[in-house]
């Protein structure tokens, strides 16, 4: 029979959208599902997730399990997988579900598909489609042999259906040993405080365009009025001006938002590979033939350096 | 400290790609390492370099042409090649992959398997951490920052969602290298000519010890249906002339029209 476990992320004692989108999907397919919550003082998160339609929250809440391993993480989800009885596993393809993803379905002993942007499921019967070659190519892939079918989903490529409220069927699972052999010793934040990229509404992005880091404090008040992730180009993190952490593109970050500007961007596949999923494209670039105006549903030819504060005046005035 | 890397050539993603029929249009494409590999094997150079012995060896499955690939890392400076190429390969996944390497690995002497965070052509980026359940090793992924190299031990930063992870992976383990962890060297005349004499191994399935059962269209577990272009985004609006006119006609349409402030 058809069941789904989904692998929540959590982000300072919040369920992170993807997650959201994955249950409101499977809930939206009245699929039976369940889900797996892990890190550290995150137990009182599985309401969230019953009330959007996890059946059972398999729930493993642990000081050891505050910063993400792979090994812990790999044994955990397994351990939920097993005792649900899934006869799928949906994750989100942020870094943990990158990294989580081929090691929980070679323990499984299946393939998996990942990064998927197109989800069509019928029972245990999967068609994915999913971006490749920097986003030149649509794959659509199935799965070829009985088994669990293992999954992860670009964030932004489904919709979260608002939820009710609920108490949660919670299910304490238990903590697997620490992994000696790769200790995670801290997480380093470049950009503490700042609006996760790959749970952004709007996205600003800064290019070559801004010329250097007073380029940047340009542009940031922009992403801050808007209250929008503030992104950057490959060029601008290459240089230095923005932590690598801020890159989007195909080797960066990938990101679907609802809105994204692209402040002097010319638009390099590379780049357009990380953001061309966003619903609406804003760009800015003073030469007519960037490559971005091609992808933008809104062009401005010009100065980012005249554009830019007059955006963030309107934008202050409209916010109030 | 000897060191495995896994690399994969690909089609060249910077030129233009046509799909006819669900496939590739074959007609003017390229093959290159695809870039993250190269990324990996600088990684595999510089940790040897640093400990100050050690062997590099580049590990490939794919058709003959592959070794150009191979030939190429070694002129940037890797030892030795091993390409496994046979038709018994054709139609497997990453799945039949990571088992395929697992058993020509399996029995090698190697303290570190690094390969790029994912495929250029597929963008999947499964092989390397099935590869590392496979065989039971830990794993760093999307490492971004190297800091102390021991030969039993690194200290590196892994892009994680929340910052830059740090981790102590004890060896042997598997690593997946991003592109901004270093730039790949080029490869010097001196290192062209001299990889023509350095040891390129070729094994076919067989020879590979690999069951045939576990690898093309028997051993996969997912399969490209078919390939197809991209919606193509439709251009929009093109805005031109004095900024402060131009800027607020589109923030005009971004509150009316997207109502993205609403």
């Amino acid at each position: 029979m058809t069941k789904i476990l989904v692998v929540a992320e959590v982000k300072d004692s919040e369920i992170k959208k993807p997650t959201l989108e994955l249950l409101s999907y499977a809930n939206s397919l009245s699929l039976e599902t369940d889900a797996v919550l892990i890190g550290d003082g995150v137990s009182g998160q599985a309401d969230v997730l019953a009330g959007y339609g996890a059946k059972k929250v398999y729930v493993a809440d642990d000081p050891s399990l505050g910063l993400y391993s792979t090994s812990a993480y790999t044994s955990v989800v397994a351990d939920a997988a097993s005792q649900s009885g899934a006869s799928q596993i949906w994750l989100t393809s942020s870094e943990t579900g990158k990294d989580l993803t081929p090691r929980i379905a070679a323990r499984l002993g299946v393939g998996a598909i990942t990064d998927i942007t197109k989800l069509e499921v019928n029972g245990d019967n999967i068609k994915a489609s999913r971006p490749a070659m920097a986003t030149k190519v649509i794959q659509e892939c199935s799965f070829t042999q009985g088994g669990v079918r293992v999954l992860s989903v670009r964030g932004g490529a489904l919709d979260v259906i608002p939820a009710d409220a609920a108490s949660a069927d919670a299910v304490s699972l238990s903590i697997p040993e620490k992994d000696l052999r790769a200790a995670i010793k801290e997480v380093v934040s470049e950009a503490g405080g700042e609006i996760d990229l790959n749970e952004a509404n709007i996205i600003v992005s800064v290019g070559r365009g801004v010329k250097g880091p007073e380029g940047v404090d340009l542009v940031k008040p922009l992403a801050q009025a808007i209250g929008a992730g503030f992104g950057a180009s490959r060029a601008v993190c290459d240089a230095g001006w923005m932590p690598h952490s801020s890159q989007v593109g195909q080797t960066g970050k990938v990101v679907a938002p609802a809105v994204y500007f692209a402040i002097g961007i010319s638009g390099a596949i590379q780049h357009l590979a990380g953001m061309s999923g966003s619903k609406l494209i804003v760009a800015v670039n003073k030469d007519p033939d960037a490559p971005i105006f091609k992808v933008a549903d809104y062009g401005i030819v010009g100065d980012l350096f005249k554009v830019v504060p007059i955006l963030i005046e309107e934008v202050q005035k409209i916010k109030g | 400290m000897n060191i495995i890397v896994l690399i994969k050539q690909v089609v060249d993603v910077e030129l233009n790609i046509r799909v006819k029929d669900g496939a590739l249009v074959e007609d003017g494409l390229n093959y290159v390492i695809s870039s993250w590999d190269e990324i990996a094997i600088e990684t595999a150079l510089q940790i040897v370099e640093s400990v100050g012995d050690g062997e590099v060896t580049l590990v490939t499955i794919g058709p003959d042409q592959a070794a150009e690939a191979l030939r190429k890392g070694l002129a940037m400076g890797a030892h030795k090649a091993i390409h496994v190429s046979d038709a018994g390969f054709d139609g497997s996944d990453s799945f039949a992959y990571a088992k395929a390497f697992a058993k020509i690995l399996g029995d090698r002497d190697c303290d570190l398997i690094i390969a790029g965070k994912q495929a250029q052509d597929t963008d999947a980026g499964l092989t390397a951490g099935m590869l590392a359940e496979f065989m039971d090793l830990p794993q760093a992924t999307n490492v971004t920052k190297l800091g102390q190299i021991a030969a039993d031990k690194l200290t590196l930063h892994r892009g994680g969602d929340n910052g830059s992870e740090v981790i102590e992976l004890s060896l042997p383990a598997v690593l997946t290298v991003n592109d901004s962890l270093y730039e790949a060297r080029l490869a010097s005349l001196r290192g062209i000519m001299q990889a023509k004499k350095k040891p390129l191994e070729t094994l076919d399935l067989a020879g590979s010890g690999v069951d045939a059962a576990t690898v093309g269209i028997a051993g996969r577990q997912t399969v490209i249906d078919q390939l197809v272009e991209p919606e193509a985004r439709q251009a929009g609006q093109k805005f031109e002339g004095d900024e402060e006119e131009t800027t607020k006609q589109v923030l005009d349409l971004l509150v009316n029209e997207a109502k993205i402030f609403a």
